[in-house]
């Protein structure tokens, strides 16, 4: 019998946010994220809107306590760590503790401003530029500043990149390897993601609006999210409790098309049940979905279908919370993790927001409204991405 | 790492040796004189459709053809489920776009690169290409990548007993990447001979690239297989210390070790670590070192697990290339140790 990896808290910064209390506030008063890019230096910012963390890296690093050069990714992954670590920071002696990341962009925000230099003349470019490109070198900068090494990796599968970073974390502490972890990612905007999406045609040139008939696209977010996450063991030595738990996961593929769904979300479908069986759950237990729905006519067209489907036509509460935060990649499935424990806690089912027309090849209306004072005991929140990766993460109160 | 033998039913290998569906594959010894050990292609005919090659970078092709060749080794058409591990990821396509994106101030840009540089391309394509829907993870922990790729397939197989897992380590050599890891002290500046890189001691290591693929499973196959019994990964900024840990790693697992396949590379820095190792507890076994084969690449692992079990599985011994000082007599109990900077790890095999 494996342990449960229990949920002990939380860290998140994002359009919306600076930590979990700023994004619930955001979330329960219908406040975007969504806007003009000021930071992102990029010819697209009068024509793209982005969900960008509102502040300069000088700022963001003296939050995180850590070195301005650090590319963005890494001060963002360590204000989210700081927040989820803070509550049992000094009492972790002896415990076994990982920390599982997932990042897509890395230092790309450094690289794509000296890269022209660098190759025309590599030494004429601070190599402090360059020297933490790798997706790995991110995680590993917040991993030393907070001192975690008994097992510390990066999963990078696009859009679902931290959806199996909170997998395999829940799996490690299920079978004992690790007493703690901390689980989710993160990702900055750079310019290389916003041009390669543009040239997808999949961005909208206005706030995106999810799951919605006239949609347009997505809009770029940037943020990291995380979960801290403790065997029963852990928690009684930390003197800590927890609301809820990892309940069920599961990863699939697609296999239709390197960047797009296949019509009827078969990837999807998989993820989704198979998640529900690893939490011995059947669908009429879950009583809010935290929606990929990026936005885009594919995606939300197929995760529609394939929800239509699995849920037999008995929709629970549906909603996509990328209209606040904008499509975080990366760090998407840390923040809606994050999202779905504050679901599960405050009793809350999010607004979808700017929603307007329903779809016509899916019959279900998400969320429109806030509800306050539900029961949610389970939540499933999902994550497909480029690769046919599609990942489902199932949330407990327990 | 879990208690759990992990069976190694197939192996592919594209390299800087050649590929592992050459007859010849690592017969001779290799001659060089070069900077990086570019990865010689096979003919990829049998492995991908002509419309599909005409478009994939050298990661994807590589990555393709070595899984292609391991399934064929495995007798399957298709895995249960797939695992990868890659530090750069898709380097070629990455740097093609940025280039553009730069040199066209952003503006008249097109798709193709931008698809094919995810990090998670070759597993996806793979799955892509062999219709498979199951479990799919890339992992990009710098020295550790294929490391992770190989303990996620345990904690898979844990849940899903008796499936078949492909499992890879995978990079590819860019003239970016090139330049870059050349600046970290990582990649030697000048050129080096096979025998600089099993005997030298240099500033920085021979630049390599390469792909190797494993059909992996938790159920005994009935013939000959290398299975992994345990994987031991840390990281560790002092040499010394690195050698102290892993010593008492192997100590600990009171074997009797028949051979070690060192990831020795003739990088002054990495010598030193080797050498602890070489003259203490392995002082009395077999070595053996392969990154004159294939250089000195983050995911070099990989390939050096691939030149075992694709020796055991034809039943040929360790090329005498390869070996260190005396070969070994009989293979039972096998250890591979590698490091890439401060990313150590040991591979503890048996042969069944």
């Amino acid at each position: 019998m494996k342990q449960a990896a229990y949920i002990v808290n939380t860290g998140i910064i994002t359009a919306i946010g600076n930590d979990t209390a700023a994004c619930l506030d955001a979330l329960l008063h219908s406040r975007t994220g969504v806007g003009k890019a000021e930071y992102l230096k990029t010819h697209w910012s009068e024509e793209l809107p982005v969900a960008e963390v509102k502040a300069s890296n000088e700022a963001l690093a003296a939050i995180a306590g850590v070195d301005t050069k650090w590319p963005r990714t890494a001060i963002l992954s360590a204000i989210a760590v700081k927040e989820a670590m803070q509550p049992v920071a000094d009492k972790l002696h002896g415990l076994k503790l990982g920390f599982f990341s997932a990042t897509t962009v890395g230092g790309m925000d450094l690289t794509e401003n000296v890269y022209k230099e660098f190759k025309e003349d590599s030494s004429k470019v601070d190599f402090d530029n360059i020297k933490n490109h790798e997706c790995g070198a991110i995680t590993e900068l917040v991993a030393n500043h907070f001192g975690i090494n008994d097992f510390v990796t990066t999963i990078s599968t696009a859009c679902s990149s931290s959806a199996n970073s909170i997998m395999m974390a829940a799996q490690m502490i299920g079978n004992g390897m690790l007493d703690v972890a901390i689980a989710g990612g993160a990702d900055s905007l750079s310019r290389f993601t916003l041009n390669g999406f543009n040239t997808l045609m999949i961005l909208d040139k206005q706030p995106c609006q999810p799951f919605d008939n006239n949609r347009r696209g997505l809009n770029l977010g940037e943020g990291a999210g995380y979960l801290l996450l403790m065997s029963e063991k852990a928690m009684q030595q930390c003197g800590t409790t927890a609301d809820c738990k990892v309940s069920g996961y599961a990863n699939a593929n697609d296999a239709y098309h390197q960047t797009a769904s296949s019509p009827d979300g078969t990837g999807n479908k998989l993820a989704m049940g198979n998640a529900l069986k690893v939490a011995n759950l059947q669908p009429a237990d879950i009583n809010y979905i935290n929606l990929h729905g990026t936005g885009t006519a594919n995606n939300d067209s197929s995760e529609g279908k394939a929800i239509e489907v699995l849920f037999d036509g008995k929709v629970p509460a549906a909603s996509s919370t990328k209209a606040y935060t904008g499509h975080t990649l990366g760090a998407a499935a840390g923040v809606e993790a994050v999202f779905s424990v504050l679901s599960i806690r405050h009793g809350v089912v999010y607004p979808n927001l700017r929603w307007e027309t329903q779809m016509e090849d899916v019959s279900f209306k998400p969320a429109t409204e806030l509800q306050q004072g539900v029961a949610i005991n389970h939540v499933l929140s999902n994550s497909f991405g480029f690769g046919g990766n599609c990942s489902s993460l199932v949330f407990s109160k327990c | 790492m879990l208690s759990m033998e992990l069976y190694i039913t197939g192996t592919g290998i594209v390299s800087g040796a050649g590929n592992s569906g050459d007859e010849s594959f690592l017969k001779e010894a290799p001659s060089y004189n070069t900077v990086k050990l570019l990865c010689i292609e096979p003919d990829y005919k049998a492995y991908i459709p002509p419309m599909q090659l005409r478009r994939m970078s050298k990661a994807v092709r590589i990555g393709i053809g070595a899984s292609k060749m391991c399934m064929e080794s495995a007798g399957i058409e298709k895995p249960d489920a797939i695992s990868v591990g890659t530090a750069m990821g898709c380097l070629a396509d990455t740097e093609v776009f940025l280039g553009k994106m730069i040199a066209q101030d952003e503006q008249m840009l097109t798709p193709t690169a931008f698809i094919q540089s995810t990090h998670n391309t070759v597993s996806g394509q793979i799955a892509l290409l062999a219709g498979c829907y199951g479990h799919n993870l890339t992992y990009v922990q710098r020295g550790h990548s294929f490391e992770h790729a190989v303990i996620n397939t345990q904690l898979y197989l844990a849940d899903n007993p008796h499936q078949q897992m492909l499992v890879g380590g995978i990079d590819e050599l860019t003239d970016g990447s090139f330049e870059a890891l050349k600046i970290a002290g990582i990649n030697r500046k000048e050129n080096s001979t096979p025998a600089d890189v099993l005997n030298g001691n240099t500033h920085g290591a021979i630049a390599g690239e390469g792909a190797a693929f494993f059909i992996m499973t938790d159920a005994k196959p009935a013939i000959p297989a290398v299975f992994i019994k345990d994987v031991y990964a840390f990281t560790e900024k002092d040499t010394a210390t690195a050698a102290e840990k892993l010593t008492a790693y192997i100590n600990n697992q009171s074997l009797s070790i028949d051979a070690v396949m060192l990831g020795k590379s003739g990088d002054e820095k990495s010598n030193a670590f080797y050498q602890l190792l070489r003259s203490g507890v392995f002082a009395n076994t077999s070595q053996y070192a392969f990154k004159h084969l294939c250089g000195e690449y983050a995911t070099a692992s990989a390939f050096a697990l691939g030149i075992l079990t694709n020796a055991i599985a034809k039943g040929e011994a360790l090329p005498s290339h390869c070996a260190l000082n005396n070969e070994a007599s009989s293979l039972k109990n096998l250890l591979l140790v590698n490091h890439y900077m401060h990313y150590y790890s040991c591979f503890v095999l048996q042969i069944v």
